[in-house]
C-alpha cells in the first residue's frame, strides 16, 4: 500500500498532517447537524455554532444575522486554515496546496474579466471574488482590453498562465462565451493537477488521481446535462471534458451525443460507481443529481483520511470544509425562509 | 343639511327663474349621471381589490418559491454564482410597458410585461455545476417578476380609481347637498318674491282703486253738495235768483 515515502513523510509533512487531522476533527458531525436542523432562527444557529470551530468567527456578529454573514465567516475560517497550512508547508506540499486554490483563482479571473467587459468597477468586483483564489496582481486584470494583453500583462505572472496559453488562442475576449472559457481553463487545470499528483507518486497519486478522476467525470456529466438544449455543439461539449477519469475516452464519446437525461443515465449505467448514483434518482428526474454527486464526493473525500502519509488529506479537508459551508448555507437559508420541510434535502452529512 | 337656506344672489324675475329652473334640471341630470359613474367605478374598484388580494396571496407563494430556488442554485453552483449571473447581463429581457384603460371616463394605467428577444449569455452559466438549478431559479424569478408587474398594475389602478371615486362622490354629494338645494331655494325665493310682488301690485291696485273710488265719491259728494246747495238756493232764494237776474239787469242799467 505505502511506498517508501512513508519513511520520510513526517520530516516535512508530519506536522501539517497532524494539523489537518486536527482540523478534520473540528468538522460538524451528524449530531451537530441534528441540532442545527432544530433551530428556529438564525440566532439559534449562531448559538449552536458557538460551540464549534466557527464560534470565534461568529462571536462578534451583531444580532440581526444574515445567511451571507454566516457563509462569509465559514469561508473566512476555511481561508484562515488554508493560509496557516500554506505558510507552514514546504515543497512539494506548498505547490500541492496552491494547486487546490487554482480552481477558485480561475473563477475569480473569469469574474473580473467578465466584469471588465461590462465596465464595472474593479474594486467592486474584487469584493465579490472568492478569498481562496486571490493573488497579488488580480486587481490589474481590469487594465487588459483583450485576451492577448490580459495574458501578456497579468496572467503570465500567475500560475494560471499555462492554462491560458494552451487552451485559448488569441481571439478577442468577446468572441468566446465566458462560460466556455471558464470550463476550458478548468479542464486544463484538472489535467495539470492530475499530472502533478502522478508526479508526486505514492499514496498521494493513488488517492488524488481517484478523487480528481471523480471530479472530472462529475464535470463531464454535469456539462452534458446542463448543455442539453443550449446552443453548445457536440464538438464543443466534447472539448470541455477532461482527458482522464473513468469515463475517458469511451464514456466521453457517448456523453457527447446525449440529447436528454435518460440517455445520460443509459451511458452512466455502464460504469458501476456511477450507476449506483443514478440508481438513487427516479427516471427523468435530474434535480437531485447534484446532491447525489456531492454525497459520493464526500464519501470519497472521507476515505482519503483512512490512509496516512499522503497529501490528499489536505485536498479532502478543504473540499469537506466547502461542503460544510454549503450545508450551513442551506440550513440557515431554510431556517431564514421558513422552509423547514426541505432542510434535510440539502445536507450532506460528512461523518 | 348644509346649503339649506342658501340661495343664489339673483334678481327675482320670471326670466331668472326660467334660467335657474333650467340649471336645476341640468344639476339633477348631472347628479344622476355621476351617481351612475360612481357606481360603475365602485364596482370596478371592488373587482380590482379582489384581484389584488388574489395576486398578493399568489405573490407570497411565488416569492417564497423563487427565494428558495435561489438557495438551491447557490447550494449547487456556489455562493458566487449570483455575481457571475450579474456580470453576464447586458440589458433587461423583461420590460414593462404602460398603457391606459378607460373605465367610465377614468384613465387607469395598466402595466404589462413583455420579454424582449435578446440573447442571454446566462444559458451556459453553471455549466459544470448547477446549471439546471440556475435555469429553474431564472424561471421562478421570471414568474415572480410577472406577478409583481401585475400587482403593480393593479395597485396603481387601485390608487387612481380610489382617487377618481373620491372625486366623483364629492361631486355627487356636492350636487345633491349643495347645488340642488341652493337652486331649489333660489326658485323658492324667486317664487316667493314674485308672489310678494303680485300681492303688492294687487294691494297697490286696490289702493289705487280705493283712492279712485274715494275721489269719485268725494266728487260725487261735492257735486251733491253743490247740487243740494243749488237746490236749496233755488228753493230759498227764488227771489234772489230773480234779484240776481234783476241785478244783472241792474248792472246793465248801471252801464
Amino acid at each position: 500500500m505505502y511506498g517508501f515515502e512513508a519513511l520520510y513523510f513526517n520530516v516535512d509533512g508530519g506536522y501539517l498532517e497532524a494539523i489537518v487531522r486536527g482540523y478534520r476533527a473540528g468538522l460538524l458531525t451528524a449530531a451537530d447537524y441534528n441540532n442545527l436542523c432544530q433551530c428556529e432562527s438564525l440566532d439559534d444557529v449562531k448559538m449552536h455554532l458557538a460551540a464549534t470551530d466557527y464560534g470565534p468567527y461568529l462571536a462578534n456578529e451583531p444580532s440581526p444575522l444574515h445567511t451571507t454573514t454566516i457563509v462569509e465567516k465559514c469561508t473566512q475560517k476555511l481561508v484562515d486554515d488554508y493560509n496557516h497550512m500554506l505558510t507552514q508547508a514546504t515543497e512539494p506540499l506548498s505547490t500541492f496546496l496552491e494547486y487546490i486554490s487554482y480552481g477558485h483563482m480561475i473563477d475569480n479571473v473569469v469574474l473580473i474579466v467578465t466584469g471588465t467587459l461590462h465596465e464595472r468597477d474593479v474594486h467592486e468586483l474584487l469584493e465579490k471574488c472568492h478569498p481562496l483564489g486571490m493573488f497579488d496582481s488580480i486587481a490589474t486584470l481590469a487594465v487588459a482590453q483583450n485576451l492577448r494583453e490580459l495574458y501578456r500583462l497579468v496572467l503570465v505572472d500567475t500560475p494560471l498562465a499555462p492554462y491560458f496559453s494552451e487552451c485559448i488562442s488569441s481571439e478577442d475576449l468577446d468572441d468566446m462565451n465566458i462560460e466556455i472559457m471558464r470550463n476550458t481553463l478548468y479542464k486544463a487545470y484538472l489535467e495539470d493537477f492530475y499530472r502533478f499528483c502522478q508526479k508526486l507518486g505514492g499514496a498521494t497519486a493513488t488517492i488524488m488521481c481517484d478523487l480528481l478522476a471523480f471530479e472530472a467525470d462529475r464535470r463531464a456529466v454535469d456539462i452534458t446535462i446542463n448543455s442539453i438544449g443550449t446552443e453548445l455543439t457536440r464538438d464543443d461539449r466534447r472539448k470541455l471534458y477532461s482527458n482522464f477519469g473513468l469515463l475517458y475516452p469511451y464514456g466521453h464519446e457517448e456523453l457527447a451525443v446525449c440529447d436528454d437525461f435518460d440517455q445520460v443515465r443509459g451511458t452512466m449505467d455502464k460504469y458501476p460507481p456511477y450507476q449506483s448514483i443514478f440508481a438513487k434518482l427516479s427516471f427523468g428526474e435530474s434535480q437531485m443529481l447534484d446532491k447525489a454527486f456531492y454525497e459520493e464526493e464526500v464519501k470519497r473525500l472521507c476515505q482519503a483520511f483512512e490512509q496516512q502519509f499522503h497529501y490528499a488529506v489536505f485536498f479532502a479537508y478543504i473540499r469537506l470544509r466547502e461542503q460544510e459551508t454549503r450545508n450551513l448555507m442551506w440550513i440557515s437559508e431554510c431556517v431564514a425562509q421558513n422552509q423547514k420541510s426541505r432542510i434535510h434535502d440539502g445536507i450532506v452529512l460528512i461523518f | 343639511m348644509s346649503g339649506s337656506g342658501q340661495r343664489l344672489n339673483v334678481v327675482p324675475t320670471i326670466t331668472t327663474m326660467g334660467v335657474v329652473k333650467a340649471r336645476l334640471v341640468g344639476a339633477t341630470k348631472g347628479h344622476q349621471l355621476l351617481k351612475k359613474k360612481s357606481d360603475a367605478l365602485t364596482m370596478q374598484f371592488r373587482q380590482i381589490l379582489k384581484k389584488i388580494v388574489q395576486a398578493k396571496e399568489e405573490m407570497g407563494e411565488i416569492m417564497k418559491a423563487s427565494a428558495f430556488a435561489l438557495t438551491e442554485a447557490k447550494y449547487t453552483a456556489g455562493d458566487n454564482i449570483k455575481y457571475i449571473v450579474f456580470e453576464n447581463v447586458d440589458t433587461a429581457i423583461i420590460k414593462v410597458r404602460a398603457r391606459q384603460e378607460n373605465v367610465a371616463g377614468v384613465k387607469l394605467p395598466k402595466f404589462e410585461h413583455f420579454s424582449e428577444a435578446g440573447e442571454t449569455k446566462n444559458d451556459l452559466t453553471g455549466l459544470a455545476r448547477g446549471g439546471q438549478q440556475i435555469q429553474l431559479c431564472k424561471s421562478a424569478f421570471v414568474k415572480a417578476v410577472e406577478i409583481l408587474v401585475e400587482l403593480a398594475s393593479l395597485q396603481t389602478s387601485f390608487l387612481t380609481l380610489d382617487e377618481a371615486i373620491k372625486t366623483t362622490n364629492r361631486r355627487v354629494n356636492a350636487l345633491e347637498n349643495v347645488v340642488k338645494p341652493r337652486l331649489e331655494n333660489t326658485i323658492q325665493y324667486i317664487k316667493g318674491e314674485l308672489d310678494e310682488l303680485e300681492r303688492e301690485e294687487f294691494f297697490r291696485l286696490k289702493k289705487v282703486q280705493a283712492y279712485k273710488k274715494k275721489e269719485v265719491e268725494k266728487q260725487i259728494a261735492k257735486n251733491k253738495l253743490l247740487l243740494e246747495e243749488e237746490s236749496r238756493k233755488d228753493a230759498g232764494h227764488k227771489v234772489d235768483r230773480d234779484g240776481i237776474i234783476g241785478e244783472q239787469e241792474d248792472e246793465d242799467i248801471l252801464f
